[in-house]
């Protein structure tokens, strides 16, 4: 398809012992801001490799901007973040990345140009001539994500870009991916912060255990997921427990965060039934609303524990 | 091209900018010196003047005849003590109990028969100066060969004229008729190209290995290979680093030269006396020799730095290259060794067969050039062999660097190597 920047279809890859990746297939069309969400140990980075051409898939194929050179033939549209971040210590900051840009391709003069429009954008102005291992470490993962896109690409993958910021740093870095999703540039990123992937994607892959669990734009996914979803929020703690009990036959899991909590219904169920019993109760509500399910608990049902046991039960009855 | 060029480029500046570029410029040239120049200077100068004993028991004129003569030398203070024979036993008991209480630096004793036997017998704690036991053994000789010759009635005015002290001098006849330089002087500039290149080649390779390391522990790496093929990461740290080698060769030949042409007003304004500056007679360096050592220094930086981009890819920790690069440094540390068998016996063999061995050919052959006369043919011959071989092991080694920098945990052995060089 001709407006999807990257079409993966079938890959697989297995390292000595264990298999990280299996059958992935996903596509990220032109312009999404792409989610690639699962636990620890899911294979998001291996997947991210095999995407860059970096790791060699043992089965399938990668097709970047409709073909499939790979990743390094494309490299000059690409932008990417890799988990284990780096830097030379020793070069000033300013050489260091117009050396980046220029590995990419971007001629000289006007990678310097750039280096220093980034380092003015960031606050960094006047430490481009100074020597990496000087920066504090947030400096230097800012550092990094300049490098990353000097070049304006077209598509930015940034695998688990979040993990280790320190909040202000996760803010500016939040703010410049919307602001380049709005420009038009198709940007791809690994996580398991769920929070930030349903305020900054419209598209999700779930991965756990090297396999697809579920992937497509965030409304369908959360429209499939189905389902009678409810949030309470309660004044009272010592209440709570009574009332999350009182209501228990109409609840098919929670996630119960003691002073609020959020309810998937049996099957068939209405809330108006829940609010009735909790009504009885007297307990004072703070919240009571009909929501639609979060990427959380769409995550935990579908990559969460239950959802390895089921998959076990399953296998045993097979 | 553009990107190679980005790579080089980076390699080049940020070590010719670096602290380390500027000591190791400064300091080679005066680290080479001082190898060189030192041990002569300390078997030279060392030492101070013996005070030791002869006890003999042979007559006073031989013992005479030894004293005068290491007197002569000025590094003996003589004592003559004379025994009977039956005494000797005793005196030189009393001599070495001298020697251990530091009086004495050692004793020579001589018998009866160390006129006809040739037999004495030094003992002292300076055994081990050989320049010293040479002039001993030089005077007991000459003493003893005069006795002999008096005792058969030789006229002593003939025995003075027999022992005519012989001056060999000694020239190096080459291509271009005899040469000025003398044998020492070709056997300093074998030396010190052969170090050279020992030296410039290990610093050299050790300095792409860092950089592999440093890319790989930081982890830079993963980004790099997004954007570049490994072989052009590879080959434009080595262009780069090789790069800087040249440069610094290029200021010490420059300097270098510059001093020699200019050596008479330098040593002067150094108050240098004028005899010594026209005894300073630098080797000349021919335009050949200048040739043969960059060409040399080229293609064994290429096979070594290559190797050593080998052990970088294959390691996480610089301590544990240490000693993972031991096997290459072992194949230099040989080609050393066996340059100084070369520089004795530069047509031998042995030096031949190894100045066409692609490791040990860049360290021979140019060693061989500076000490004799090399074919035109052989010449040829081993650099295109080095050459041949240096493309090959350039190419193995990109194979495994290829895999091996994104590798980390346990170091792979040989077999895992091999393998990665052949996986496509």
């Amino acid at each position: 398809m001709s407006d999807s920047v990257l079409e993966v279809r079938g890959i697989s890859k297995r390292f000595a012992g264990h298999v990280a990746v299996t059958d992935l297939s996903l596509r990220v069309p032109k312009g999404a801001v792409y989610g690639l969400l699962g636990p620890n140990g899911a294979g998001k980075t291996t997947s991210i490799r095999m995407i860059m051409n970096i790791t060699i898939p043992d089965e399938g194929t990668v097709r970047l901007f409709g073909d499939d050179l790979g990743g390094r033939h494309h490299s000059a549209r690409i932008g990417y973040l890799p988990e284990e971040r780096g830097l030379y210590k020793k070069m000033k900051v300013r050489d260091m990345l117009v050396f980046l840009a220029e590995a990419k391709g971007v001629a000289r003069s006007r990678a310097a140009r750039k280096a220093d429009e980034w380092l003015a954008r960031l606050g960094l102005a006047e430490w481009g001539l100074r020597k990496v291992e000087e920066l504090s470490k947030g400096m230097q993962q800012k550092v990094q994500f300049i490098g990353t896109m000097l070049h304006e690409p077209e598509l930015l993958i940034l695998d688990e870009p979040f993990a280790g910021l320190d909040p202000i740093n996760a803010q500016v870095l939040k703010d410049i991916i919307v602001q380049l999703a709005r420009a038009g540039t198709t940007i791809i990123f690994s996580t398991h912060q769920m929070e930030v992937a349903e305020k900054i994607c419209d598209h999700v892959c779930i991965i756990a255990r090297g396999r697809k669990v579920l992937d497509g734009g965030l409304a369908e996914v959360k429209r499939e997921h189905g389902g009678t979803h409810v949030a309470v929020a309660f004044e009272d703690a010592a209440l709570a427990g009574q009332a999350m009990r009182a209501i228990s036959d109409l609840v098919a899991s929670a996630d119960d965060s003691g002073m609020s909590a959020e309810l998937r219904l049996v099957e068939g169920a209405d809330p108006q039934e829940v609010l009735k019993r909790l009504m009885q109760l007297q307990v004072r509500l703070r919240r009571f609303e009909r929501i639609e399910p979060s990427l959380h608990r769409i995550f935990l049902d579908k990559a969460g524990p239950g959802a390895i046991d089921a998959e076990r039960q399953e296998v045993a009855h097979a | 091209m553009h990107k190679v060029w980005a790579v080089i480029r980076r390699e080049f500046i940020e070590r010719v900018r670096s602290k380390w570029f500027l000591v190791a410029t400064v300091l080679g040239p005066v680290f080479m010196i001082t190898v060189a120049v030192l041990p002569s200077l300390l078997a030279t100068r060392g030492g101070k003047v013996s005070n030791i004993a002869i006890a003999t028991s042979a007559g006073g004129s031989l013992a005479d005849r030894i004293r005068t003569s290491l007197s002569r030398s000025s590094r003996f203070n003589v004592e003559l003590v004379t025994a009977a024979e039956d005494q000797m036993l005793g005196v030189t008991d009393s001599l070495a109990s001298l020697v251990r209480s530091e009086a004495l630096d050692g004793y020579l004793a001589l018998t009866g028969a160390t006129i006809d036997a040739g037999t004495a017998e030094y003992r002292g704690r300076n055994v081990s100066s050989l320049r010293d036991m040479a002039i001993l053994e030089a005077a007991v000789r000459q003493g003893v060969v005069v006795e002999r010759l008096n005792r058969r009635g030789v006229d002593p005015s003939v025995v003075q004229e027999a022992q005519a002290r012989i001056n060999l001098r000694t020239q190096r006849i080459s291509k271009k008729g005899p040469g000025g330089e003398s044998g020492e002087a070709t056997f300093f500039l074998g030396y010190g190209v052969g170090l050279v290149l020992y030296m410039t080649i290990l610093l050299y390779g050790i300095n792409v290995m860092r950089s592999v390391i440093e890319e790989k522990q930081t982890r830079i790496i993963e980004v790099l290979v997004s954007s570049l093929r490994p072989f052009q990461l590879m080959m434009g740290k080595v262009v780069g680093v090789g790069a800087v080698g040249l440069f610094q060769f290029g200021i010490w030949t420059a300097v270098g030269y510059l001093f020699m042409h200019n050596r008479v007003a330098i040593l002067t304004r150094f108050h240098v006396p004028a005899d010594a500056i026209s005894a300073f007679q630098p080797p000349a360096i021919s335009g050949e020799l200048l040739g043969v050592t960059i060409a040399y220094f080229l293609l064994g930086y290429l096979l070594y730095s290559a190797l050593f981009a080998v052990v970088g890819a294959s390691v996480n920790t610089e301590s544990e290259a240490q000693q993972a690069q031991q096997p290459v440094m072992m194949l230099l540390v040989f080609s050393l060794i066996f340059s100084f068998s070369a520089m004795t016996d530069p047509t031998g063999s042995l030096a031949r067969t190894l100045s066409l061995v692609p490791f040990s050919a860049p360290i021979i052959m140019p060693v061989r050039v500076a000490t004799s006369d090399v074919l035109r043919s052989q010449i040829a011959l081993s650099l295109g062999i080095t050459l041949a071989s240096s493309v090959l092991v350039v190419w193995g080694a990109a194979r495994v660097y290829r895999i091996g920098i994104l590798m980390y945990g346990k170091r792979p052995s040989i077999k895992e190597l091999i393998r990665w060089a052949r996986q496509s």
